[in-house]
Order: C-alpha cells, then sequence, then structure tokens
C-alpha cells in the first residue's frame, strides 16, 4: 500500500500520513517482535555479525595500537615498557638555565653581573660559588637586608623562589638553576644535587626571608 | 487507503502549529538570516585564500578572522536556530499538544542572538578563543549556556508532557539535542575558561567539544528532521525501524569519542587517537542500520524529500569518509591540506544543512497555514544550493589532493605548491558565491511566507489534503 501524495507543486508538501498514526505505526516494531515461526528473518543476524565484526576490529587495533594505554607513549607503534626507556635524564645545566631566563635574570641579569646597588651580582661571587647549604636557603626562602658580595655592599629584598612562594620551583628546578649558575660565568663550583634541595627543604621547612647575619652558620 | 478524519486532531494543521507559530518563526527568521551572513564572511574567506590581499587593510576582515566568524555565524546562528525551531515544532507535534512557556523561547532566542551577534564583534575585534568551533570569546559564553537552556524550555515540557506514551526515533534524537549541548558547554567552559586544564589538556578538551557538536547535536537535530519528514511525505512505515534505538544509542555513546581523531600527530598520548580511530570506525553502524531505516527517502517525492535525500547521501558519505581518514596512515596525507574543510563541508553544508532545509520546507507551509510565497525561488534554491555544495566539495577534494601531493614534493616550493592549487580554490570561491545566491533566495522567500503567515489568520488546513492513517504493513 502506498498512499504517498505526487507532490507536485513545490510551494507545499503534502503529508501522507497522521502524526498519531505515525508514531502507532513505529511504536508496533520496538519491545517484543510477535513469534512468527514460519518467517526466518536473516536482518538481525546479519546485524549482529555486522557489530561482532566491527568490535573484533575495535578489540584488535586497540591492543596493537594503544601504547598500553600508557599516557607517556606518544608512538602508537612502540613496544611495552618503551616509555621508561624513552625518558632521558634531563640536562640539568639545559633547565637551569631556563629557569634562571624566567626567575632570576630580571634582577641578576642575563649576563650574572647583578645591578648595584640592589642586585649583588652571581658570577664570581662567594656566596654562589661558596657552601651549597648556605645558597640552597637564599633560592628557597629568599634574602632581605644588607650583604656584603665581592667586597661590595647591596642592599635589597631577594623574593623566596622554593615550593610554595610566588615562583614555586620544585626541588628539581632549584638544583637545576643552582648548577647552571655555579658554572656559568667563569664560575666553578660543583654541581648542587637533588636530594641536597630536598634535605635542606625537609630540615627548614617553611619560613620567611633570611638575613645574612642569619646565614653566617652555614658558610662552611 | 484513504480514512476520513475522525477526530478534530488529525487534520494536518491544527492549533499545534499556529500556536507555536511566531516564536519559530523568529527562529527560522534569525536561522536564515546567520546563514546569509555566514555566506558573504564565507565568500570574503575563500576569496583570502587565492587573493590574499583582498581586505587586508581592515585588520577585522583578515583571514583568520573571516574564517572564525564564517564558522561562528554558521554554526551558532544558522544551524542553532534552525535546529532548535525544527527539534521543538516536531516535539511538539509528535507530543500532540501545543508549545507550552513559549515566553522562555522567545526571550531565550533573544539573548541568543544579540549572544551571537556580540560574539562576533568579539572575534571581529581580537577576542576569539583559539579553538575550532568555540571560537566566541568568553564572555559570551555564560551568556549562551542560559539562552539556549531558555529555548530549550518548551521542547523539555513538550516532551515531559506528551499526550500519548509512545515515542519515536524523532523524539530520541531532539530530546539527546536538547540535553547534550548544554553538558558539552558547561564541561568545555569549564575545562578552557573558567579553571583552565593544562597544557595538552586543552586541546583534547577542545577537540571533544568539537566533535561533540557535530555529532551529538546538530547530527541528532538533523536526524530527527530526517526521521519526521521521510516516512510522514512517503506514507511508508520506515523499513527494520525495530533497529533504529541501536542507531540512536551508537551515535549517542560512541560518536563524541572520535574527537581525537582531529589530534593524530599530535602531542597527545597514542592512545587518544588509537581509541578515537576505532570509534569512528564502530560508530559505522549507527550509519548501517540509518541506511535501513532511511532508504525509503529514495521512493518519496516532493521538494523536502530531494533535500532529505541529498543530505542522507551526504551523512552516510561523512560518515564512511570520517571513519577512513581517521586512520593514521591516510590522516598523515589529508591533514592539513583542504581535504580538511572539504569534508566539514560535507558534513555541515551536505548532511545538516540539506537535513535542516528539507525540514523547513515541509515545516513553514504547516506553521504558517499556506503555501510558500513563491515556488520559483523554492525550485531556484533547491537546485543552486545542490550545485553550490556539490561543486565547494568537489573543489576542496581536488584543492586538497593537489595541494597534498605537492607538499610531500621536496623539490616544489611553497609558493609554487600554491600556485598550483589556486584554480581549485577559485572554483571553490565560485561555489560559495551560488552558495550565497541560493541561500538569499531561501532568505527572501522565508520573509515572504513569514510575513504573509503573519498577517492573514487563514483557517488552518486549507491548503492542505487530509492525510491517511499509516498501516504498519511495510518491515
Amino acid at each position: 500500500m502506498n498512499n504517498a501524495p505526487e507532490n507536485r507543486d513545490p510551494r507545499i508538501d503534502q503529508a501522507a500520513v497522521t502524526d498519531e498514526s505515525l508514531l502507532l505505526a513505529h511504536e508496533k516494531f520496538l519491545g517484543k517482535q510477535p513469534d512468527e515461526k514460519a518467517r526466518y528473518r536473516l536482518l538481525p543476524l546479519n546485524l549482529l555479525f555486522v557489530f561482532s565484526g566491527l568490535i573484533f576490529f575495535g578489540a584488535t587495533y586497540l591492543g596493537r595500537y594503544s601504547g598500553h594505554f600508557d599516557p607517556k607513549v606518544f608512538d602508537e607503534t612502540a613496544p611495552r615498557g618503551a616509555a621508561a626507556a624513552a625518558a632521558a635524564p634531563v640536562d640539568p645545566v639545559a633547565m637551569g638555565r631556563t629557569v634562571y631566563t624566567t626567575v632570576c635574570a630580571a634582577c641578576h641579569q642575563a649576563t650574572g653581573q647583578g645591578l648595584p646597588p640592589a642586585f649583588p651580582p652571581l658570577a664570581g661571587s662567594e656566596w654562589v660559588n661558596g657552601s651549597e647549604e648556605r645558597v640552597i636557603r637564599i633560592v628557597l626562602h629568599g634574602l632581605s637586608g644588607p650583604i656584603k658580595v665581592a667586597g661590595t655592599d647591596y642592599n635589597s629584598v631577594m623574593p623566596a623562589a622554593g615550593p610554595g612562594s610566588g615562583f614555586n620551583l620544585s626541588p628539581e628546578k632549584i638544583a637545576a638553576v643552582l648548577t647552571y649558575v655555579r658554572q656559568e660565568w667563569g664560575n666553578s663550583a660543583p654541581p648542587v644535587s637533588v636530594e641536597k634541595v630536598r634535605e635542606v627543604q625537609g630540615q627548614v621547612g617553611s619560613r620567611g626571608p633570611w638575613t645574612a647575619a642569619e646565614l653566617e652558620p652555614f658558610a662552611q | 487507503m484513504i480514512n476520513a478524519p475522525t477526530h478534530a486532531s488529525l487534520a494536518e494543521v491544527t492549533a499545534i502549529d499556529t500556536r507555536g507559530r511566531g516564536p519559530l518563526l523568529l527562529l527560522l527568521v534569525a536561522a536564515v538570516a546567520w546563514l546569509v551572513l555566514s555566506g558573504i564572511l564565507a565568500l570574503i574567506a575563500s576569496i583570502q585564500l587565492h587573493s590574499p590581499a583582498f581586505l587586508a587593510e581592515y585588520s577585522w576582515l583578515t583571514h583568520g578572522r573571516t574564517q572564525a566568524l564564517r564558522e561562528t555565524a554558521f554554526v551558532y546562528g544558522w544551524a542553532a536556530n534552525a535546529g532548535l525551531a525544527i527539534g521543538l515544532w516536531i516535539l511538539a507535534r509528535l507530543g500532540g499538544s501545543s508549545l507550552r512557556a513559549l515566553n522562555w523561547t522567545i526571550m531565550g532566542t533573544l539573548f541568543w542572538n544579540l549572544g551571537v551577534a556580540a560574539g562576533l564583534v568579539g572575534i571581529a575585534t581580537g577576542d576569539m578563543t583559539s579553538f575550532a568551533l568555540l571560537q566566541l570569546p568568553r564572555y559570551v559564553q555564560p551568556l549562551l549556556l542560559v539562552a539556549y537552556a531558555a529555548i530549550a524550555i518548551p521542547g523539555v515540557l513538550a516532551w515531559s508532557g506528551r499526550r500519548m506514551n509512545r515515542t519515536y526515533a524523532s523524539q530520541w534524537y531532539i530530546i539527546a539535542a536538547l540535553f547534550l549541548l548544554p553538558w558539552l558547554l558547561i564541561a568545555v567552559q569549564s575545562m578552557l575558561f573558567w579553571a583552565p586544564v593544562r597544557g595538552t589538556l586543552q586541546a583534547v578538551a577542545a577537540g571533544w567539544y568539537a566533535q561533540g557538536t557535530w555529532t551529538l547535536w546538530l547530527a541528532p537535530l538533523a536526524l530527527a528532521g530526517a526521521y519526521y519528514v521521510v516516512p510522514k511525505v512517503t506514507g511508508r512505515v520506515l523499513p527494520s525501524y525495530e533497529f533504529a534505538p541501536l542507531a540512536f544509542w551508537t551515535l549517542i555513546v560512541i560518536g563524541a569519542w572520535t574527537g581525537g581523531r582531529h589530534l593524530i600527530g599530535g602531542p597527545v598520548p597514542a592512545w587518544i587517537a588509537t581509541v578515537a580511530v576505532v570509534a569512528s570506525v564502530m560508530v559505522l553502524f549507527h550509519h548501517v542500520v540509518l541506511w535501513l531505516n532511511l532508504r525509503v527517502v529514495f521512493s518519496g517525492t516532493g521538494n523536502a524529500i530531494v533535500f532529505m535525500r541529498f543530505g542522507f547521501v551526504a551523512y552516510l558519505a561523512s560518515g564512511v569518509l570520517a571513519a577512513f581518514t581517521a586512520f593514521r596512515g591516510i590522516a598523515a596525507f589529508a591533514q592539513f591540506t583542504f581535504m580538511t574543510p572539504a569534508l566539514e563541508m560535507l558534513g555541515l553544508y551536505g548532511a545538516i544543512s540539506m537535513f535542516f532545509f528539507g525540514s523547513i520546507y515541509f515545516m513553514m507551509p504547516r506553521l504558517t497555514g499556506q503555501p510558500w510565497a513563491s515556488g520559483a525561488l523554492v525550485v531556484g534554491h533547491r537546485w543552486l544550493v545542490m550545485l553550490g555544495i556539490a561543486a565547494g566539495i568537489v573543489a576542496l577534494v581536488v584543492a586538497g589532493w593537489i595541494q597534498g601531493a605537492a607538499l610531500l614534493d621536496p623539490d616544489l616550493a611553497i609558493d609554487a605548491v600554491l600556485e598550483r592549487v589556486k584554480p581549485a580554490l577559485l572554483a571553490s570561491t565560485a561555489a560559495h558565491l551560488i552558495l550565497l545566491g541560493a541561500n538569499l533566495l531561501l532568505f527572501v522567500n522565508v520573509l515572504q511566507s513569514a510575513w504573509a503567515g503573519c498577517r492573514a489568520n487563514l483557517p488552518a488546513g486549507t491548503p492542505f489534503r487530509q492525510p491517511a492513517t499509516l498501516e504498519a504493513t511495510a518491515s
């Protein structure tokens, strides 16, 4: 039965059926189907095959190219465990240079020469090249008040850069930036380890900026 | 078999249509106005691809902005307004009672369109975000969310207060779309604007949203129109309709997982793209069932059916092509070429908009109670828009193919590549010109019909033949 209108007039599309009968006629096909033994329908089975095929493809493809759902695997063909092997150690000097440029260079200058009379130099500074205990404390918590560097007096405030401060540098970044300044501009002090920074941080906890006098006991 | 009307509600046009006339016509006129504006912007953006100096002295009309303006006007102007008008109307008709609380829709429509307009000004002055399909400045985003909810309220009421307990596929798709866009917007706004997630997660969230606007919002609205108009006009029960719920749930559950395919080659973990490839293939099940259900579209006659037929073919093609181009080996070739805009045009213009046009051509006479103002404009729009879309897609595919092959040739300088692509881009501009002309015809016709419908209060149903009762015999 087909009672579709001819619809020759482009200005109006005549409807063949009412809304109510549209709902009624289609509703019959949802839910439980009448069991017609004589009529075997192939379509549901075919759709099941199609869907199973898609699932099979999907599962196989995921298994092969998912990178084992590792957040660090970017190459879908990488074998398992490749992420850990591929994570190359970071060069602390390169990392330190980045940190220095974004955090420190505004005051101490890219040349490490500082800006008298407020900002002392790092190049050739006995504070930088001296005790690592002392210089770690300065970066972690800041320093305020008068300080004598390489024979010249400076007086200003250096903000804290450690965890929880405005710069919020991690122990890794502090170790990296200290290692960087201790070998740059003619400085030649040994590198600072992450463990040492963590140790000092654990000993001191959180506090306000140091003064030069307070740092006297850590000069060795 | 033509049954005599036994009940007043069996008439084709009733108070259900006339009560909703004002607000729904407002949505429709706004939609088509945005479509024309988006066509002008698309033309400018297309010209700038082969003549970069075109309008370059105006910062607000440089290519980056015209492109964002075109896309925003198309999706949030045209598609949103049109889809909501169609959705509300179908919910009212299948629900069996007039739309209630329509003041919400009127206010929502005003604020939605003001929001989109303010957003376009914001984009033109440089406030756009960097996320595709979400380029509206962040300050209009909350307004849009609230306005959308207001427009949708009568739709939800029509669903929850429906006369008949039975439901039909169109209703599922519309209700899903009404609820899923706010979910997408809330989630993506929080993740990108109010409490931004860090790093590559932003790209993942933006890709998920961009895919969601297509699979969870516009495609359901468009399909709802097709599911409604096709059996109404052909007078046939959709074959294999018992599988329609499977098509619905496949799209809703798997659809948005395909978002990650836009990130292939990007700095995201491999599994995100892999899952998206799998989802793009799995969602083909939705297209298979859709083919089983809606293939009767090829047996009908009439204007709306022609649009539905075009949209149906484009929808199936875009599904297959999306799955095909999702694979890494093909994405490496097709990504970042004109293939991407070609696929977007196939989806948004060829499928979604053609479904919308078909629904609008069916709906408009029932809202106004009289035929369209001009038959010549209807036919003109029909042919021009089909020609424009087909030419535009072919031009972009050719451009993408040439570009993809030429970019892989190390002996070719970049300007030589552009020189080779230029003829195809000129053809694409011509296609956009045709589309603009086509949509101007539609605009004039919509204005005339809406004007005539608002003035004359004809007794409803005069030009409409009495529809028959559908008998559930076919399967």
